[in-house]
């Protein structure tokens, strides 16, 4: 099924980039018109459905357990980010994901209690489009991806391999794993509320607000933040 | 209620601060954005009601921050090759219309650190520099340190402004001259200008 989504999905790429330009097309962003209805798309979802959730989730958690869950997923995401740290030779943070990950498992219990910050181990924030980006891939056309978000084709297709290692998909039963994913994504949800409000207060146009801030993000994380002065 | 021995107190210090200014004719831009910095996140901190002030609050970094910042070059090279198409009058009214909605910006996004420390990176510059990067990271709870750089520049009198301020990687200038851009683009100069006052009102 993933395979087959992969490949309907690079069709339909391949065949819209294709095509002649779209008259309102910006630069970096062939897609324009189809992206801004999937963002369209995404904020309606969003609004009536995904951001209620994440708002009782708030409301109604306990802080220290929603500091636990956050912990348990960055663990798992440091423990990805391990494997982008090797593929790019970068011994430095290979050696602080690696440690912050072993910590954090054990003393940490499971990555429940984040003991690796406090002691200055910083985390390595790497994945596997950054990678793809170190190696001198270009970011490719921006893509809005359906619930997920601002992505770029690089990004996704970084996102759909990393998939294949991804912890949870170690969780044998379905309904256990279902729910662990759900609440992966509330979580990333929740850790939003304070941007959001920025970004609606900043934006004159919220699609181009979060292209040109996703893609500049992306383009200072491939780089380590030694971004290029114009 | 402030006693007359803290206002004297304060009196005095803002007095020696003035007089070491003026006898060092020129203070290091990243001494400059610590001492903002820290004024600023001083009085958040002893100032429990004021997040909750957004007319306080623009008070405050209107009065604080904003003189270190050259609002007109901001505006300028947000606008970009844009610039030159619009008449002085039209110019001005962007340079006051960007201005106000980069005070709101900075006042809505203030509640976001509180809590956060700042470390500032150590500055590489030549004595004959005129414009540099002022480089510190926004240290938050859950270890993701987030890296806010201030791009500085040298004016005539000797004194540091920022043009450019980039979180985490995003230029705030870039990100507006995409959305200035498109709106000149599509429905010209005024139309921008009318939809900053709006966003303002």
């Amino acid at each position: 099924m993933k395979h087959l989504l992969l490949t309907a999905f690079s069709v339909v790429v391949v065949a819209l980039s294709g095509c002649a330009s779209f008259k309102t097309a910006a630069p970096g962003d062939p897609l324009e018109p189809i992206n801004r209805g999937v963002f369209s798309f995404n904020n309606t979802f969003d609004h009536y459905l995904f951001k209620p959730i994440a708002k009782g989730y708030d409301a109604v958690v306990p802080t220290p357990v929603k500091t636990g869950v956050s912990n348990v997923f960055q663990n798992m995401s440091d423990a990805q980010s391990v494997v982008s740290d090797a593929l790019q030779l970068k011994g430095s943070k290979l050696g602080d994901d690696l440690g912050r990950v072993i910590l954090n498992s054990t003393v940490g219990l499971g990555g429940i209690f984040d003991l690796a910050t406090p002691m200055g181990i910083e985390r390595g924030n790497e994945d596997l489009g950054q990678t793809l980006g170190y190696w001198g891939i270009g970011a490719g056309p921006y893509l809005v991806l359906p619930f997920m978000g601002p992505s770029s084709l690089r990004d996704s297709v970084g996102r759909v391999a990393e998939g294949q290692y991804d912890p949870l998909s170690q969780v044998s039963s379905v309904p256990a794993r279902n729910s662990l994913t759900g609440l992966r994504v509330v979580d990333a949800r929740v850790a939003l509320f304070p941007v959001e409000g920025l970004a609606n207060q900043a934006a004159l146009d919220r699609y181009t607000f979060f292209r040109s801030a996703y893609l500049q993000r992306r383009e200072s994380l491939v780089l380590d933040g030694k971004r290029p002065k114009e | 209620m402030v006693s007359i021995r803290q206002w004297w107190v304060q009196v005095s210090v803002a007095l020696a601060a003035s007089v070491a200014l003026a006898a060092s004719a020129q203070v290091a831009p990243d001494a400059q954005v610590k001492a903002v910095a820290t004024e600023v996140t001083t009085v958040l901190k002893n100032d429990a009601g004021i997040l909750n002030n957004q007319a306080k609050l623009r008070e405050l970094i209107e009065s604080k921050l904003a003189p270190n910042f050259n609002f007109a070059r901001m505006t300028q090279l947000a606008m970009g090759r844009n610039w030159s198409k619009a008449s002085p009058e039209q110019q001005a009214a962007l340079s006051k219309e960007f201005k106000t909605l980069l005070v709101r910006t900075y006042s809505a996004s203030l509640s976001n650190f509180k809590n956060n420390t700042i470390d500032y990176r150590p500055l590489r510059m030549q004595p004959s520099d005129t414009d540099v990067t002022v480089k510190t990271v926004v240290q938050q709870t859950n270890g993701q340190g987030i890296p806010i750089d201030y791009s500085m520049e040298k004016a005539a009198d000797g004194s540091w402004k920022a043009y450019d301020v980039a979180v985490a990687g995003v230029s705030l200038v870039t990100n507006y001259r995409e959305e200035f851009n498109n709106v000149i683009g599509n429905q010209g100069v005024d139309a921008l200008i009318k939809q900053l006052q709006s966003k303002n009102k």
